[in-house]
């Protein structure tokens, strides 16, 4: 009977060296596909003349496109991906609530309105770069929802920690609201139409500033990302039959609650302030795993945050080719494939 | 597990949900708690359960404070089995059960035999290891508490709690599980609304308005005046030949 219960798992640990050649190829695929399509040998040589010094010939041109733009894009892409999909998982589990995600809390809106505030109000006189109003107008949006909550569920009294998760997502509704309603204020007496127009790309997600030094802070979040929530699967696991379960199977409810959506919160800020308010990621790849792995968090934090780096790299990519000669907010792309996919996944679930 | 409560009193905004209860509990002992609803039942449960802290007094388990234990220490010995927990998740009987596990586990430690062997163990008390591979979302009522209690007796604990396990079961489920509970060998806390059944624990605690009104055996404290007073119904008490109480309620008061 013991063998029974191991080998599933045993199976899914053998099936892991899958994940990072999957991505790999996600990556380089990305990196070839775009408005002038790169022949894979091109990318390939170009990978191993940067990376080593390998010395192929490759026409410089090319080597700048794949190298400068194409190639940091497809990682960020990568890791906005993965990281956006892990906060959905973090936040349906410990919330038990199986529309969260990152706007629920606020977050994006909360990016949304620092960006706006610093490129059209002028807010920091040019001190402060865009994607750092982002970052700021996140945490701070997530703090307005944190405070609200905790007044909210220390009104209703009790301590019942199922009680504090209802009251988190209320009053990340209402934060959503004020600060998607700030943003637009905002857009609507200061800026042009042009201003308007292209932060309007923003808002739905936009990934063709990216350059290498994007790079570096979207790896270190989203690969730290995972790492915590691998070391925490248990706790997130134990959270199945509510918070109060969780806290009967020894679990520190508040702590745990508290560190994981924090660094949910600012894996989301530094994301978002790098490549705009991307939705639909963090809702859809979680619920389409937990139907292709189960709900064990050992499987489904790896498979979320793969499914979602290989997804967003595809959107990123069908959102340069789509429309001929212009390049879609990947939001965009986002939400048109992974609405109808989620409803087709949602209706196959509820047959089985 | 010896379970002492001195003086315990727990409010909510300065509405008294309990006042002074004290009360013992002894090793192997099936205690119930019975009251009418709002009496502070649950209330009580979750402080025993140390999930709860109490506005004043102490709950002592061995001699140790159950606020005090480390969280992961406590969920070793003492198991909660609450009123309504359920899940939209899509896992088998197994894996819940095997939640069960999770104070033993660690980000380092692994799944190991012996935790594989607690659950295969826990699923055949409450009979369910043939229902191992089914989904949660497609068992009955009476499946699922099953599966509750088989998670808790995987934390192989010393004390089981269950706040009112009988809610929402038909007759035979409701008996079964009771019989079920009654053959652990474990001290076992249970909040009960079912009086009849509540007659078949070793000792019961009634409780009104947040206060422990009187603790005994069914036999001595389960008569007509207690009835009347506390859950206001009128009723006749027969035992029968076995010693059993049963209770006849005709109307309310």
């Amino acid at each position: 009977m013991t063998m029974v219960a191991a080998t599933p798992r045993l199976a899914a640990r053998r099936r892991l060296w899958f994940a990072p050649v999957l991505l790999g190829v996600a990556i380089l695929v990305g990196t070839a596909i775009g408005e002038t399509r790169l022949p894979l040998m091109t990318v390939l040589q170009t990978l191993a003349n940067k990376l080593w010094g390998a010395g192929y010939p490759v026409d410089r041109i090319d080597a700048g496109i794949i190298w400068s733009y194409r190639l940091p894009r497809a990682i960020v892409a990568a890791c906005c991906g993965a990281g956006l999909a892990l906060t959905g998982v973090v936040l349906q589990a410990l919330l038990r609530n199986p529309l969260a995600d990152p706007y629920l809390m606020g977050l994006s809106a909360g990016a949304s309105t620092g960006a706006v505030l610093v490129t059209i109000a002028g807010v920091g006189g040019g001190a402060v770069s865009m994607s750092f109003g982002a970052l700021g107008g996140a945490l701070l949006a997530f703090a307005c929802v944190i405070l609200l909550a905790h007044a909210v569920s220390g009104g209703a009294g009790g301590g019942r920690a199922n009680q504090a998760a209802a009251a988190i997502i209320l009053a990340g509704i209402a934060g959503s609201q004020l600060f998607n309603a700030l943003t637009a204020f905002t857009i609507a007496r200061s800026a042009n139409a042009e201003q308007a127009r292209g932060i309007m790309f923003w808002l739905m997600g936009n990934l063709s500033g990216i350059r290498w030094e994007d790079v570096g802070a979207c790896i270190f979040v989203s690969i730290g990302g995972v790492a915590l929530c691998l070391w925490h699967r248990r706790g997130l696991d134990a959270f199945t039959f509510g918070a109060d379960g969780a806290a009967a199977l020894g679990i520190n409810v508040q702590a745990l609650r508290g560190s994981l959506i924090t660094a949910t919160a600012i894996m989301v800020g530094v994301l978002v302030s790098k490549v705009g308010a991307i939705g639909f990621v963090g809702l859809v790849v979680p619920h389409a795993m937990r139907f292709l792995v189960g709900t064990r968090h050992d499987r489904l934090v790896p498979a979320s945050a793969l499914a979602g780096a290989v997804f967003l790299v595809a959107a990123d990519v069908i959102s340069r080719i789509i429309v001929p000669g212009q390049v879609l907010p990947i939001g965009v792309v986002t939400a048109l494939v992974g609405a109808p996919a989620f409803a087709l996944i949602l209706v196959r679930g509820a047959r089985r | 597990m010896r379970i002492e409560v001195h003086a315990l009193s727990a409010k909510v905004h300065r509405v008294p949900l309990l006042q002074g209860i004290s009360l013992h509990i002894e090793r192997g002992e099936l205690f119930g708690l019975v009251g009418p609803n709002g009496s502070g039942k649950s209330t009580l449960m979750r402080c025993l359960a140390g999930l709860r802290r109490p506005s004043a007094g102490r709950v002592l388990a061995e001699g140790t404070e159950v606020r005090k234990m480390p969280a992961r220490d406590r969920a070793r010995r003492i198991a909660f089995v609450e009123q309504q927990a359920d899940t939209t998740d899509r896992l088998t009987v197994r894996e819940a059960v095997e939640l069960g596990r999770t104070p033993y586990l660690s980000p380092l430690r692994g799944w190991s035999e012996e935790d594989a062997a607690a659950v295969e163990a826990a699923l055949s008390a409450v009979e369910m290891t043939a229902f191992a591979e089914r989904l949660w979302h497609t068992l009955s009522g009476g499946e699922r508490q099953r599966v509750h209690i088989a998670r808790a007796l995987a934390q192989d604990p010393e004390l089981l709690m269950l706040d009112e396990p009988s809610n929402h079961l038909d007759i035979r489920h409701q008996l079964s599980l009771m019989a079920l509970i009654r053959d652990l060998p474990i001290t076992r806390v249970v909040a009960l609304h079912d009086l009849n059944q509540a007659a078949a624990c070793d000792r019961i605690g009634v409780m009104q308005g947040g206060r422990l009104v009187v603790v005994g055996t069914p036999a001595d404290i389960l008569d007509e005046a207690l009835l009347a007073e506390v859950f206001g119904v009128a009723a006749t008490r027969s035992v029968s030949e076995g010693g059993a109480t049963h209770l006849h309620f005709s109307h309310a008061l």
